[in-house]
């Protein structure tokens, strides 16, 4: 549904014509737009800051549009690009006093039983963990991506993935149990 | 308890405030700068000058040749003339 939606959103050949075109940008960046937030947001634990990072990527996006062919191009370039870029500014930030959480009300709770507390504990422990498997594993349970496609949209070694993914769920079932004495 | 599932739910995904596309197609717009037309214009006229400077050049530069050319070819006829006038002039007084 989502690259049928873009597809209709780009011309055949290349995406030129969008930049002259701000109703079909915008049309992109409506598709898109959950997918580069939600991974700025999950990082970041900061909606305001998720959202400029998010607008900072679909900015480089409509630069680059020239040069992507097909929507699967413009979706792989965009998790490459969001993916880097929060790391990129995580690692700024290490150097800088840490930023508080973001306090905004988090969007309606899912039609899902789950327990409300126990979710946005696990968002703190994601967001807590080292960059490159904070990403992977937004992009695993965000983006429910499988481990092949994390390794290519991050040009990272299968073996890395699958490694990150095994590190940090044992951390958090190892966290949960001792905060909460949840077994998991 | 599944921790993938609760994981999925945690993490899923939201959106952004609203008219956060709008926000963005308002950046990218503005950040559209219109097209320098000087520059170009500039372009155009120095290398129309370069043209004209390279094509006058050689093409004095030919002339230059030329007229050497012909002042050698005048000298060399001089020479030549003056060498046959001699060797007429020593023939004529062997046959006297």
């Amino acid at each position: 549904m989502l690259t049928q939606g873009i597809a209709a959103a780009m011309p055949r050949t290349k995406s030129e014509a969008m930049t002259d075109d701000p109703e079909r940008f915008e049309e992109l960046v409506r598709e898109h737009q959950a997918m580069v937030f939600s991974m700025a947001c999950r990082y970041l634990r900061n909606r305001a800051l998720a959202e400029e990072i998010a607008q900072d990527v679909f900015l480089q996006l409509y630069r680059k549009l020239p040069a992507l062919e097909s929507p699967e191009h413009v979706l792989h370039w965009l998790r490459w690009v969001t993916a880097h870029r929060l790391i990129d500014h995580s690692r700024q930030e290490k150097r800088r006093p840490q930023s508080p959480l973001d306090d905004a009300p988090e969007p309606a709770a899912s039609t899902s039983n789950t327990d409300p507390l126990l979710s946005e504990m696990l968002r703190d422990l994601v967001a807590a963990l080292p960059e490159n498997a904070r990403v992977v594993m937004i992009l695993r349970y965000q983006e429910d991506l499988d481990p092949m496609d994390i390794a290519r949209a991050l040009d990272m070694p299968i073996a890395t993935v699958k490694s990150h993914l095994q590190r940090s769920l044992a951390l958090l079932r190892d966290k949960l149990s001792r905060e909460k004495g949840v077994g998991l | 308890m599944n921790l993938d599932e609760e994981l999925r739910s945690a993490l899923r995904r939201e959106h952004p405030s609203p008219r956060f596309a709008e926000r963005v197609v308002a950046r990218a717009q503005a950040s559209r700068a219109p097209k320098p037309a000087m520059p170009r214009f500039i372009w155009a006229v120095a290398i129309a000058a370069m043209l004209v400077i390279g094509f006058t050049s050689t093409y004095e530069y030919r002339q230059m040749k030329a007229e050497r050319a012909s002042r050698d070819a005048v000298i060399a006829l001089r020479i030549a003339s003056e060498k046959l006038n001699l060797a007429r002039d020593k023939a004529l007084r062997r046959e006297n």
